[in-house]
């Protein structure tokens, strides 16, 4: 099982050194392999090792990896006509191929690490191997962004080690080397004997990957580096290295939450309403597709965080998967929009045509509502579940009104981003000039399958799954 | 013999700080990686670890050796900056410095308590630690910030090492890969500059 999840990117990896022109075609059907292996997963029995106590499959890392492959299948496929928007070298797209594949490698490993190092060995790499791939574009920025991911990402990186040292450090008196294992810390979490130095661990790891995932106060370095970068790195960062930075989250606050629920749920609360305070205004002042979309996905995360924390589970997986595929969605819509490198929001829908063209303006629209939430979008129901788990644990508290009063700012501060997406897409929709732009089949396809997978996460099963996860 | 190694570790990290050449910058992290070595190698005879002893024996190739001539040989290459001068002036560091070690002293007291031994080197991996995103923050020059990032991960190791005896061996060889991989990584991306 361990290779056939391996065995795509590897195929990559050696296929990346032949001759892109014709390779660059059969990168798309490589990347459908991925799909076989994660499809598996879910028929293995539960809790299922694949490589000792270090990778496990459960429900919950076997969800994530499906939403990845299908992130990964789409990008790869809208990336086989990436030379057409943009101006990029034959080597370089070659090396965006290999650094892909080696991405691919790591992200496999962190999600389904059962090992706090391994985990980190994992995401260090992906983390790694996405610094080139913003250098593929050759602009000044890609360079300068490139060298500032280098710097940012190495620190967050580090926090998150640093933290997991004090963990195991907390937990090894009574686990030995089994310290390191998620499943044996949740297990003994409450035997810990300084329960002090592991949230003090946990609290530092949170903090790398909060930084990691452009958390206040970091906010702006992850939507400067996605404007700098090739619009298909923008997608794999907020599709997929993003859900391997947060399955982390969910792991460690979840053993977190057996030695001190309250304590974990303050944290988080704090943390990420400050986020969304911060995010909300610079979305409203966003001036270009991309930062919007990316500062959007910090928004986005730092909700998944919250409801999770609040002990929704259920909602933060369902945004999560619809995150997941909107998103990248929408940056590979961007791509699009914003061909030959002339973007422009007011009637950037407009002059789409034939069947094709038609499609895409339509799926466009679609993602660009779905994601403020406009119903029926996934991410309507989780927000109704997440608020609802939300009253739930301040009932118990006994802080219903403070916590009416924080779900009162949180929805006033959604409600400036939502006015500016639905600005843009008027703006998009009936504004400015009508151009003859051009979408490529494999774009549409790419399309098709998100909103196909968005459709499918709306499925009771899509449901009954998700809530066994909890 | 343990406490002069981490004595020596702080003290190449220090003057790793007030450097204003990129060799010299080099060989102090060449000889911080030194001390950490044979920190991690004297720990591990003294407790009879042997994933310790390796560590610290791969820590003397990898750390000591081959990523410094990388380095120097990746400058050399692309002809960086030799004159890396601090952001930070040095009288500003000779108050900074010191302010930063106490401070963390003091901020590390509630973790260093719950220590049941080596409860002073924790403190002093954690100053290491500030002191290294020090580096990074003092320097514009790029090869500068790479050297603090390398010695983040050994102010880690150290930790590592200190609050634990040793992580385990896999992940050990995981993080030198990573490192090695960074190096790599580096590297293209100098030579893609010099390319464009």
């Amino acid at each position: 099982m361990i290779f056939l999840l391996m065995l795509p990117a590897l195929i990559m990896l050696v296929f990346s050194f032949w001759d892109i022109n014709k390779s660059k075609y059969l990168f798309p059907i490589t990347s459908l392999l991925i799909l076989i292996p994660s499809v598996r997963l879910f028929f293995l029995p539960k809790p299922y090792a694949l490589w000792g106590d270090y990778l496990v499959i459960d429900n919950l890392s076997a969800y994530i990896m499906l939403v990845s492959s299908i992130v990964a299948i789409c990008v790869t496929l809208a990336v086989s006509t990436l030379d057409l928007h943009v101006k990029i070298s034959k080597s370089e797209n070659a090396k965006f191929y290999r650094f892909f594949a080696i991405f691919w490698i790591g992200l496999t490993v962190s999600i389904l690490a059962n090992n706090m190092g391994v985990y980190w060995i994992g995401l260090e790499t992906a983390t790694l191997s996405t610094v080139y791939m913003i250098k593929t574009n050759q602009t000044l920025a890609a360079k300068k962004e490139a060298w500032n991911y280098m710097i940012v990402g190495a620190i967050a990186i580090s926090l998150i080690l640093f933290g997991i040292i004090l963990i195991y450090a907390s937990a090894k008196p009574i686990l030995g080397e089994n310290a390191m294992s998620f499943s044996a810390l949740l297990r003994s979490a409450k035997d810990i004997k300084s329960p002090f130095l592991f949230e003090i661990g946990f609290a530092i790891t949170t903090l790398g990957m909060f930084i990691k995932m452009g958390f206040f106060p970091m906010n702006l370095w992850l939507a400067n580096i996605e404007r700098a970068s090739f619009y298909p790195i923008a997608a794999l960062f907020s599709g997929i290295l993003e859900s391997a930075v947060i399955v982390g989250f969910f792991r460690f606050s979840k053993i977190a939450s057996v030695i001190n629920h309250q304590h974990v749920f303050i944290f988080v609360f704090i943390y990420t309403t400050l986020t969304i305070f911060i995010v909300s205004f610079l979305i409203y002042r966003a001036k270009d597709f991309m930062r919007l979309f990316s500062l959007s996905g910090v928004e986005h995360m730092a909700i998944i965080a919250l409801f999770w924390a609040s002990g929704g589970i259920f909602p933060a997986l369902l945004h999560f998967g619809a995150h997941a595929f909107l998103k990248p969605a929408l940056f590979l819509s961007t791509g699009i929009l914003e061909s030959k490198g002339k973007y422009r929001i007011a009637g950037a829908l407009k002059g789409y045509s034939g069947v094709k063209g038609k499609v895409f303006y339509f799926l466009t629209g679609l993602f660009l509502l779905a994601i403020v939430s406009v119903p029926p979008s996934p991410m309507f129901f989780s927000e109704l579940y997440g608020f609802g788990a939300m009253i739930n644990i301040a009932k118990v508290n006994k802080h219903l009104l403070l916590m009416i009063g924080a779900i009162i700012v949180l929805l006033g501060l959604l409600s400036i981003i939502f006015y500016k997406f639905v600005e843009i897409y008027q703006s998009m929709k009936y504004e400015g000039e009508e151009k003859q732009k051009v979408v490529y089949g494999n774009e549409v396809f790419a399309l098709v399958i998100f909103a196909l997978s968005l459709v499918f996460l709306l499925t009771p099963w899509s449901f009954e799954f998700l809530r066994s996860i909890s | 013999m343990t406490s002069f190694l981490i004595g020596a570790f702080l003290a190449t990290l220090i003057s790793a700080l007030f450097t204003t050449r990129l060799y010299g910058l080099i060989l102090w992290y060449s000889l911080n990686s030194l001390s950490l070595a044979l920190l991690a190698i004297s720990i591990g005879f003294k407790i009879d670890d042997n994933t310790m002893i390796i560590s610290g024996f791969l820590t003397l190739i990898v750390k000591s050796i081959v990523i410094p001539y990388i380095l120097k040989k990746v400058s050399m290459k692309f002809g960086l900056a030799r004159q890396i001068t601090p952001n930070v002036p040095v009288y500003y560091s000779i108050m900074l410095i010191p302010a930063l070690l106490v401070f963390t002293f003091y901020l590390a007291e509630p973790i260093t308590n719950m220590m049941s031994s080596n409860a002073n080197y924790v403190a002093i991996s954690i100053s290491a630690l500030f002191l290294s995103l020090l580096l990074i923050i003092e320097h514009k020059n790029i090869a500068a910030k790479i050297i603090g990032f390398l010695t983040i991960e050994n102010s880690l190791f150290l930790l590592g090492t200190t609050a634990t005896n040793g992580m385990p061996m896999l992940v050990e060889l995981g993080i030198f890969f990573d490192l090695l991989m960074a190096i790599v990584i580096i590297n293209l991306l100098f030579k893609s500059e010099e390319l464009s």
